[in-house]
Order: C-alpha cells, then structure tokens, then sequence
C-alpha cells in the first residue's frame, strides 16, 4: 500500500500512460516484429510504481450500499481487480461477489460514453458544454417549484451539493427511490428502539431467529454480517450459536440455518407473539400489558395459523429461553404484507422481552455530520412523485441512480408517467428502461474513476467516512462524475460561490480539509492530511451513541389472522431478492449473471420456484414454461421444483427480465417487478412485496434448465462428499 | 502369411521411426548468437554514449540507473522521461542537438516517449529479472554489464539495443542446465526450471 | 519420446509425492474449508473468475456441461424425502484438490501436467493437446477444457473488457485443460519477494484470491511445512495427515469428533484440502 504522499497531478500521472489509449496486444502471442507488443513507457512516475508489480489504492464499492472498503489492484495504469480494505470495520478486507464485479460494471462494453439528446428515437451526441447549456435554459425557464431529483440513496459531499442546487434552484423536491429496501423495518426499529437500523451484534448472540432477513445474502450489509457470523458460529468458549430462519421462501441465509422453519405467508408476526406466550410458560417475566396482549397465542392456535409444528416451536421457546443473550431480527418476508409493520413490530417485541435490548442490539453511532449522512429511499417516495407528476407539477426531471420504468409495478405506469414531464434528464452508466426514455442523457464516470466519499446506513462499529477515490484514469473521455455535474450546475446558479473550485476534486478536498480537525488531523499539514486520508481509503469519526430507548410495549400491535386464500389466484407470489442480482442494477455484468444462484443454481435466466406438492397440484414438472399471471400483468418462467418454499407460494427472482441496459441483461429472464399487485403497509404506504396473488398455468414446451447441479442434482448418493454431524460432538474451542 | 509380414514391417518401422525420432528429440542446445530484427526507435538512443567504456568516450553508466527495476522487478523497465531530463537538463553541450531536442519536445508535450519493444517473450511465459540479478550481481558479485549481457549481449557497442540472443526455451534451460541437468521427459519432482510452472504461467 | 524414457518414467508415474527420496522442501501449499463457515455466498467463484481470467461462457454453452469455473459451489442437500428441505443446504466449495498422487498427473499423453516442488499440480498449456483424458480420470471433475476459442468468441471479453485481464495469467485458446492452481501466479511473487530478504514466505503472506474475498474466512491456505501457520495446526488439530488413504483418527470411536476429513480419500488420491464437516444443532 502507499505510504509515500504524493499529490493529485502526479497521482493521474502516474497511473500511466494514458489508460483509455492503452493499446494492448492481441489475446494470441504477438512478437517484435508484428510491431503490436509494447513497453510501459512513463514520463513521470513516482517511486512506488514498479512496472509489473501492482500497486494497490483504496477506495469504496458502489455495488451496493452496505459502502464496503476496496482496495484495487493497479498495473500499468489500469484497475485489475479488487480486493477488501482491512482496515474498514464494515468488511475487514473481505468482499462479496458482487463487488468483484465492480470491475466488470467499469469495463462494461454497454456503458454510455457520452451525453446523448434525443432527436425522435434516437440519441445524438453533444457536448458536455451543450448539454449543461440546455439544461440550465430548461431549469431557469421552469416554475423553481416544477424541478425534481428522483435518486437512490445519497450520502457524502454528493449529497451536500445535491442539496445546495435544489436549494439554488428554489426547489425541495428530491425524491429518493428503492426498489428494494428494509423500509419497513426501518420503521418499525424507530418505533421499537428509537433508530431505523439499530447495531447488531450477531457476534455476541448465542442464538439468532431471523424472520425472513437475509443477513448473509443481501440484508442491509452483508460481508458485515457474515465476518460477524463467522464468530458466531465459533462461538464463546466453543458454544457454537444457533441460528433459526423462519420465512416462506429459503434465502440464503436459511439454507445455512440449523433449522429453516416454512412458515404460511403473513403469519410472522403470530410465531412472535406464540413465542412470547410459549416462553411466559416457560418462566419468562414480561410486562402485564405485554402479557395480556399475547395470551390468546396459545400454542395450538399459532401452530394451526402458521403451519408451524407444536414441536418445532416447543424446541424454539425452550432454546430461546436457555440461550441468552439471542437476537430476533425481521426481514424482507416479515415485512412484506399489508400488515408487514405490524409484523416486524411483533417480532421487535419478542426482541425485547428476551432482555437483547443492550447486550445483541445496541445503539449505532451517530454521524457527526448531519449533512452527510445518508438519506435512504422507498417506494412512497416514488409515489409521491408518480402523484406530483399526475397532476402536471413536474416540468424538468433529474434521475440519478434510479430505475423506476424497470423496477416500479405496472400498476403505477411510470413509462407513460413519465410521458408527461416535458424534459427529463438521466445520469446513466448504461441506457437502462428509464435512460431510455429520458429527453437528455448524462453518462457517469464508474465508481472506478470517481472521488466522493460515502456515509453507509449501517455502521459497523463507530460511525465513519468512506473515500471513494479513481483507481485509473478515465476510461472515457466523455464520462463524468455526479459530483462534477453537480459542481459544473452550482456554478451557473452560484457563480460567487463556486467558481473556485477548478472541479470536483478540488472541492472535495477543500470540504475535508476543513474539517480535518473533526477527522483527527488537527496538527497535521493539509496535504498531508488529504493524503492520509486517501491511503487509508475510510477515516473513523469520533462519535458518541445514545444508549437505546427501549420499552417493550405490545400498544397497537394488531394482526390479522391468516389470509384467506382467493380462488382466482390461489398462490402468492414471492419476488426474492438473490444476492447477484439484487434490484436488477448489475444484469449486465456477466460474471454476476454466470454465478449460479446458491438455492437453485440457475444461472442467465430467472424461474418460477415452488414446492412439489405445488407443482403436482399444477402437473408440471421441472422445465415447465408457466405464465404467472396476478391481476396487474403476467410473466413466464421456467418451473423449478424445489421443498425450501412454502406449498402456498411460488418465488421468482427479481433483477431479470430487462428490456434495455446491455447485451448481457437484455432479454434475460422475466421482470417480477411488473406484476406486484398495488398492495401497500398500512402504517409506512410501502409497497407490500409478498402481497401480491397469482395463478399459474402451463404454457409452453418444457426446457431444459440450465443449472449447476452437476449430475446428481445436489444428492450425494452414499458418496461421502459433504458431511455434515451433530454440533454436540464437536469441542469447537479446541479447534484452531 | 503375408498379413503378418506387413504387420511385422509395420512394427519394425514403427519401433525404427520412435527410435530416430528419439535420436533426433535431443537437440543441440545452442547458446550461439542470434540476432532479432532491427528495431527502430523513435529517438536512436547511443547506449555506447551512455554505457560505453570511458576511452571509447562512453560514460560508464550502470545498465541500473536508468533499467532501474532489473533487480526488484519481472521487468528492467524503460526509464521514465524524467530520467533522461534529469541529467539532460543541465548538460549544455548537447541540449541543441537533434535527438536531445526531440526529447525535450515530449517532456514540454508530457508526452511518454513510444519506445518499441526490442526483447519480448510469449504472453504465457514468466521471466523474472529479479531473481537474475539478485543472484548474479548481488550474491554472486557479478559485475552488472556482465551479468546483462549474458542475454542482451554487449550493448556498450550498440545504439539502440538489438536483440543478441535467441531467447528461446531451449536457451535458456541451456544455462540452467550447467549445474543441474534437466530431462525434458521426467515427471518427477522438480526444482527450479525442471518446474514447468516456474517459467510458464 | 522413446520406449527407454517411458519405461523409466512408467514407475515414477503412479509414485506418491512425498516419498522419502524427494520430501517437500521448503513449501507445501495446503488447504482447508470450514464448511460450517461457508454459506454458498460465490465470492469465492467470483474473485476466482477476476483473478484468473476465466471466460463468462453464456447460457447455451453452460447448458452443454461447458461451465468454465475453476472454483465451483455444490450444493447437496440433506432432506431425507421430509417435507422440507428444513436442515438447510450444505454448500462445497469444489476446486482441484492438487492431488499428491494425481490421476490426472498419469494420463496425460503428453505430460503437461506435473507435479511441482512445492507440491502443485501443475498445468502446462503449451503442452496440452486437449486429450481430455486428465478430467476424464479426475475424481472431483475439477479441470475444464477449452471448448472454444473464448478470446475471440463475441461478447466474452468486448472492449473495453479485455484491460480486466490479469497479466500475470495466461489467457488461455482453444484446445486447452485449465484447473485451479492455488494462484500460483500469487505464490511465485510471494517466494521470489522472500527469497530476495533470504526468508521463507510467512503465513498469511500470501492469499489465494478465494481466500481472500471469503466473507466469513472460511478458507485457509498456507504451507504444510511450516508448522506454525494456521493450515499446519488446523491439520494437525484435525489429525489429518497428507499422505495416508485411511487415517487413524477414523477408527478410533473417539475420532468422530474431529470434523476434518478429505474428500475421496479411499481412492488414494492424497488431495491436498481438508474440509471441516459443517455441523447443525441437536437442539432444535
């Protein structure tokens, strides 16, 4: 790693030779005389570049936002691949696949190169300086009131600039969008413990029921809690934790549980309360209200709603009760309903009356600086301005990290939606569903080739600041970084205020610096400072946390009983979220698309899962083509017969069935986004993910799935290839 | 019978055929010369001027100084501009001639200067300068013209360098196999170069 | 090749290494997978296929059984015909287990698989012909051939992707085996660096790349010889030795509870990875 400073020019400098007119011979083996082999040649190079060896610089991963640390390996001039930073807390030099594709999201053939204006259907190339022109003719010839950003979520200086242009402009309205997001239970933790994302400490729990989050596939942060699991699952003094998933469908992280509890879609929140009146059986003190409120959740009656066995919840009270401290955390299944707050407010409950409160979820840290922290996005967001756009009140409308015609259901029509805003403007990397419809396109550097620096939602330990600095040069010319849009667009409105700043970088640096004295550089020089900060890639802020207020508090919790089923549209449907394709955002990086996903090793293609007791129900079999058809669309998908979901559900994953964006994604699979039926939590107004009903029938010639089974289709057939034995038997404090 | 007379001719050849063959399959190893193609460099740099003996009116420069990654690295490295500019700069003598002139017309361009590759192996092939030089010059205390021109040849008598030797698999095993004989057949267990995996990647 | 040299080599090639005429030496590159650690995440694939410059060969070809992965994840479950599979999976991670005694090292036609030193299983592409046959005899299918020419097939390494590739690994043709090799591209920097400062690679020096990226580290890798880095202990711990087939802990009754174990081990194969048995709780 560096240890030597250096500064920006000779930094850029440095990394080579140009890396977009490096010209590399051929894949075969050329020779002197084919003139195509060549040597690095430098003008200047800093000490530390050795050609052939490769030097490594830090930065943060955008593949997603748990905003792990990176460190990149850099050989002449280009970023080859990426490792962990150990020095940030949140992923301890580890990494995810899906950061490894980082590399493939920079390299992306598909990737837009330069600003685009639409002229009929197609896209015509303009110059940087024009399109920022016409976009400040359109934003000052608009009402300030009738200019809106749709986003992801934001964080860091990208988000202070962010707001001073709306501020510059006159308007409020930045509408932050995801597709997928635990908002639900962000929720119900304010209302709980006071903050939305509580610190877990899956590390001191000797025991973890997870409704339905996926902690170590896509939950919140998952190279996080996999570290955290880890030690977990070696336990204090060798007393290995347990871990419990209760969810309809297995995640990821309920094929690694001791026990996968199949649980009847909705009822969640039951099983919390059962639990609570199971374990006051066994001697648990909890508040009378608490008591009272549960009573009713005899064992019978919750088996019976469930689909939970009187066994299998006994065996849960009693390792509940035995085991302190443990951890009770609801996910994507919990949430996912109607009445989703009031599930993830149940199992919030059990969390609480087994005293966890303060020994597995403490506090987060706070962010000492305010502005930057992140702001996080749902789906109400996008509504609200679905709803603005419905009644003519957006005129020019910005889109940066947001793919609402892909992702948002067919039931808010945001292709036609958007017809009405006479000028939109699309901050791309590649020209996805709604880049397309976008009058103006902007493309974006990669995360690659950026400076910013990145607040994460969850802090691993204390609160900190991520770097994101360019592991290379650009890679093309016409690219630029949001923060130098955003920069270039403060200037027309904040000339005074703005100019000096040559771009970006130069900003950024000058806002760290000045509170250097907050990042503990007080003493130091600033280009000492600055460049400290680049090489450790994450700087650790001093913060202070409030202990959690907790008061467990059964008010309000209401649940409906088990929903009825619907004869038109006997089965609900699961859109799950795998941990390559998330939200569909990385469907072009074909090594994501060619990772075979974990439950059902399906790979460049999504699928219809169910139980085979379904599946005999329906007379299908595996390959069958089927239409899943719910009240707002239809989509088809390849049967996948398989026992780690409920009989009364099917699954399809989300992230496929692209119409646009790249080679790789286009045509892969079918977009589950389509066909949610508008159903929404009562309390948040987030769409309800697990609420929509579908029926399914056969429709087509069955195909062959393309897996990565192998032969045996995951039977090892008396073969002694993965042994698995009993957790008693082992001392694992003796072990290394 | 005639079936088993071919059949015996047959195998006869055959067995004289995978004899020859064997008496053929060693090849002379050969640590002649060879020359590579001229290579023309976008400013004909003296290496005599540079390297050269002093009474030749060479300068004596270590190979090092300017191939400064030979002893750390895989590759020696073309020195970066600033090198050249390091010296350069305050030699008046020279600074109007032609080809000093056209360097100092990249380093006001910032522009790398594109030398041509002259010494290139095969894509699939790991060579290390490190370990040569590591143990020629620094533990063997070799001195550094010498050790580089085991296969770079003399290049104190050149301009711009020219490749000397083949550079061939066969070359190099040639040296390697001075102390320890290599078997091109064996698949024993093996070190350093009679180690497949040493050299190709 | 003549029938002198294939006479002499015929009893060197079924020959296990060690043997006491040529015992490792300074490196023993090893293995070991905490399977209760790993949770089937494909980081390890992932940063495989960075690493290594493996080709994302496509949907169709993946459907002819033309998977390009060094490092794949089985997956098998446990379900005993219940209702659920309620147990969970049980995820591998499968790579060439450098076998000490290689079936593939003695069917190769023209010998470019070998056995290295530090106790590699070795692939030479300039050699290979494509026979197949090492794959054929591989027990753990763990090598994969070159269906195609992937450099040049549209659409596996498009400009700009093709500056991903790793410099320090061959980008290999058509016609080729290629298998894990423990990044001996990794390994051959580590022991150069350590031979320049006089010193042997210590633990933790150098990592493999699925090693590496493996959230919860359920990978260790280091050097059988040195008997204190972490692979060396965890053996010993797990009384595993690398050159039996039978080993004495499995008959001992106690024995049961160590949970290392190697893969095929009864067909003397000798690999050089040691899996420790994933557990699941009684009490529940």
């Amino acid at each position: 790693m560096i240890e030597n400073s250096f500064n920006r020019r000779d930094f850029l400098k440095v990394l080579g030779w140009g890396g977009a007119t490096v010209a590399l011979s051929g894949c075969g083996n050329t020779s002197v005389e084919d003139g195509r082999e060549y040597v690095t040649s430098y003008v200047e190079t800093a000490d530390y570049i050795i050609p052939s060896i490769g030097t490594y610089f830090n930065s943060t991963c955008a593949q997603c936002d748990a905003g792990c640390g990176i460190m990149g390996r850099v050989r002449e001039g280009r970023v080859l691949k990426l490792e962990g930073n150990p020095d940030s807390p949140i992923n301890s030099g580890k990494m995810c696949g899906l950061g490894q594709a980082g590399v493939q999201a920079h390299y992306n053939p598909d990737r837009v190169r330069e600003p685009l204006l639409r002229n009929g259907d197609k896209g015509e190339a303009i110059t940087w300086e024009k399109a920022l022109q016409l976009v400040n003719e359109k934003v000052a010839s608009a009402n300030p009131g009738s200019v809106a950003f749709l986003t992801g979520g934001v964080s860091g200086h990208v988000k202070v600039l962010l707001k001073n242009y709306l501020d510059a402009i006159g308007s409020d309205r930045h509408y932050v969008y995801e597709a997928v997001a635990p908002s639900v239970v962000r929720a119900a933790n304010k209302k709980a413990y006071g903050v939305e994302m509580p610190r877990l400490r899956l590390d001191r729990a000797k025991v973890v029921v997870s409704f339905g989050a996926d902690f170590l596939g896509t939950w919140v942060s998952p190279v996080h809690f996999s570290r955290q699991y880890a030690k977990f699952r070696k336990g204090v003094n060798g007393e290995r934790g347990v871990l419990v998933q209760v969810e309809s469908k297995m995640t990821i992280t309920g094929a690694n549980a001791d026990r996968w509890l199949a649980i009847r879609p909705g009822t969640e929140g039951i099983l919390a309360l059962g639990l609570i009146n199971a374990l006051i059986a066994a001697g648990l003190t909890v508040p009378a209200e608490v008591a009272a409120a549960v009573k009713d959740y005899t064992l019978d009656r919750v088996s019976n709603d469930t689909g939970v066995s009187v066994e299998h919840i006994g065996k849960l009270t009693a390792l509940l009760k035995d085991r302190s401290p443990s951890l009770v955390i609801a996910g994507g299944a919990a949430e996912g309903y109607a009445h989703g707050s009031q599930n993830a407010a149940a199992v919030a409950l059990l969390n609480q009356v087994l005293g966890n409160v303060g020994k597995t979820v403490e506090a987060p840290a706070s962010m000492p600086f305010p502005q930057m922290a992140p702001i996080t996005g749902n789906r109400s967001s996008l509504q609200a301005l679905n709803d603005s756009i419905a009644k003519d009140e957006v005129k020019v409308l910005f889109n940066c990290g947001a793919n609402p015609v892909y992702s948002a259901p067919a039931s808010m029509n945001m292709k036609e939606s958007l017809k009405k805003v006479p000028f939109k403007v699309a901050f791309a990397h590649y020209m996805d569903e709604t880049a397309m419809e976008a009058d103006l396109v902007l493309p974006l550097n990669s995360s690659m080739e950026d400076w910013g620096t990145v607040v994460p939602e969850y802090f691993a330990e204390g609160a900190q600041l991520n770097i994101q600095q360019p592991l290379m040069e650009k890679l093309h010319p016409g690219t630029l970084g949001m923060g130098d849009v955003l920069l270039a667009l403060l200037k027309q409105r904040r000339p005074a205020e703005y100019n000096g700043y040559e771009d970006y970088y130069a900003y950024l640096k000058n806002a760290m610096v000045a509170i250097k004295g907050a990042l503990g550089g007080e003493n130091e020089d600033d280009d000492v400072f600055w460049d400290s900060v680049l090489s450790q890639g994450v700087v650790k802020l001093t913060s202070s946390s409030n202990a959690l207020v907790s008061s467990a508090s059964a008010a309000g919790l209401q649940l409906p009983p088990p929903a009825a089923e619907d004869g038109t549209y006997p089965l609900r449907l699961i859109p799950a979220v795998t941990p390559n394709m998330r939200d569909g955002r990385h469907a072009n990086e074909p090594w994501l698309q060619e990772s075979p996903d974990p439950l059902t090793t399906i790979v460049w293609d999504s699928w219809v899962e169910m139980h085979p007791k379904t599946a005999a129900k329906l007379g299908v079999v595996e390959g069958d083509i089927v239409e899943v058809a719910s009240k707002n669309g239809a989509i088809k998908g390849q049967v996948y017969v398989f026992s780690g979901i409920h009989p009364d559900v099917i699954s399809v994953p989300l992230g496929y069935g692209h119409e646009a964006m790249g080679r790789y994604s286009k045509g892969v699979g079918a977009n589950a986004f389509k066909i949610l039926d508008p159903v929404f939590d009562q309390q948040t107004g987030e769409l309800a993910m697990y609420e929509t009903r579908v029926k399914v029938t056969k429709a087509g010639k069955r195909v062959i799935v393309v897996k990565d089974e192998g032969p045996a289709g995951g039977n090892q057939s008396g073969r002694r290839i993965a042994l698995r034995m009993a957790s008693g038997k082992v001392n694992l404090a003796e072990e290394v | 019978m005639y079936r088993f007379l071919r059949l015996s001719v047959l195998l006869v050849g055959l067995i004289a055929a995978v004899g020859s063959v064997a008496v053929h399959a060693a090849q002379p190893l050969t640590t002649a010369d060879d020359l590579g193609p001229v290579v023309d460099q976008p400013i004909e740099f003296p290496h005599d001027r540079h390297a050269g003996d002093a009474a030749k009116g060479g300068m004596q420069i270590n190979c090092m100084y300017c191939h400064t990654y030979a002893r750390r690295s895989n590759v020696a490295g073309i020195p970066p501009l600033q090198k050249c500019i390091g010296c350069h700069r305050s030699i008046e003598s020279v600074r109007e001639t032609p080809r000093i002139k056209k360097l100092f017309e990249y380093w006001e361009a910032k522009k790398p200067v594109p030398w041509k590759k002259v010494h290139d192996l095969p894509d699939f092939v790991r060579f290390n300068h490190e370990r040569h030089i590591q143990r020629f010059v620094f533990a063997q205390e070799k001195p550094v013209q010498e050790a580089c021109g085991y296969c770079h040849g003399d290049i104190k008598t050149m301009t711009v360098a020219r490749r000397q030797k083949p550079l061939s698999m066969g070359w190099c095993v040639s040296c390697h196999q001075k102390d320890h004989p290599v078997s091109a057949t064996s698949t024993k267990t093996t070190h350093g170069p009679n180690d497949c995996w040493q050299c190709h990647k | 090749m003549s029938i002198t040299n294939l006479l002499q080599n015929w009893s060197d090639f079924r020959q296990q290494h060690p043997s006491d005429e040529r015992p490792h030496q300074e490196y023993k590159w090893a293995m070991s997978i905490d399977l209760d650690l790993c949770t089937g995440c494909n980081a390890c694939s992932v940063a495989c296929y960075a690493e290594n410059n493996l080709p994302a060969v496509g949907k169709e070809k993946f459907s002819h059984g033309h998977s390009h992965h060094w490092l794949r994840i089985e997956r098998y479950w446990h379900n005993e015909d219940r209702e659920y599979a309620d147990q969970g999976a049980q995820f591998l991670p499968m790579m060439c287990q450098q076998c000490e005694a290689a079936p593939c090292e003695t069917v190769c036609p023209v010998g470019a698989t070998n056995h290295t030193a530090d106790g590699l299983n070795s692939q030479v592409y300039n050699r290979c012909v494509g026979s197949r046959y090492c794959n054929a005899n591989c027990p753990y299918k763990a090598r994969y051939f070159n269906w195609y020419d992937y450099p040049t097939t549209a659409d596996v390494w498009p400009a700009p992707m093709e500056q991903q590739l790793n410099p320090d690994v061959t980008v290999r043709g058509k016609g080729v085996m290629e298998k894990c090799t423990f990044c001996v591209q990794r390994l051959t920097v580590a022991k150069s660096n350590a031979r320049t400062e006089g010193r042997s690679v210590q633990d933790g020096e150098v990592q493999t790349a699925c090693q590496q990226a493996c959230p919860t580290g359920a990978i260790s890798f280091g050097n059988l010889i040195d008997p204190e880095s972490r692979v060396a202990k965890q053996w010993e711990k797990q009384q595993v030795k690398l050159n039996h087939d039978k080993q004495a802990k499995d008959a001992v009754h106690d024995g049961d509870k160590l949970r290392g174990y190697r893969i095929l081990e009864n067909l003397r194969t000798y690999p050089s990875v040691m899996y420790l048995e994933q557990l699941r709780e009684g009490a529940i």
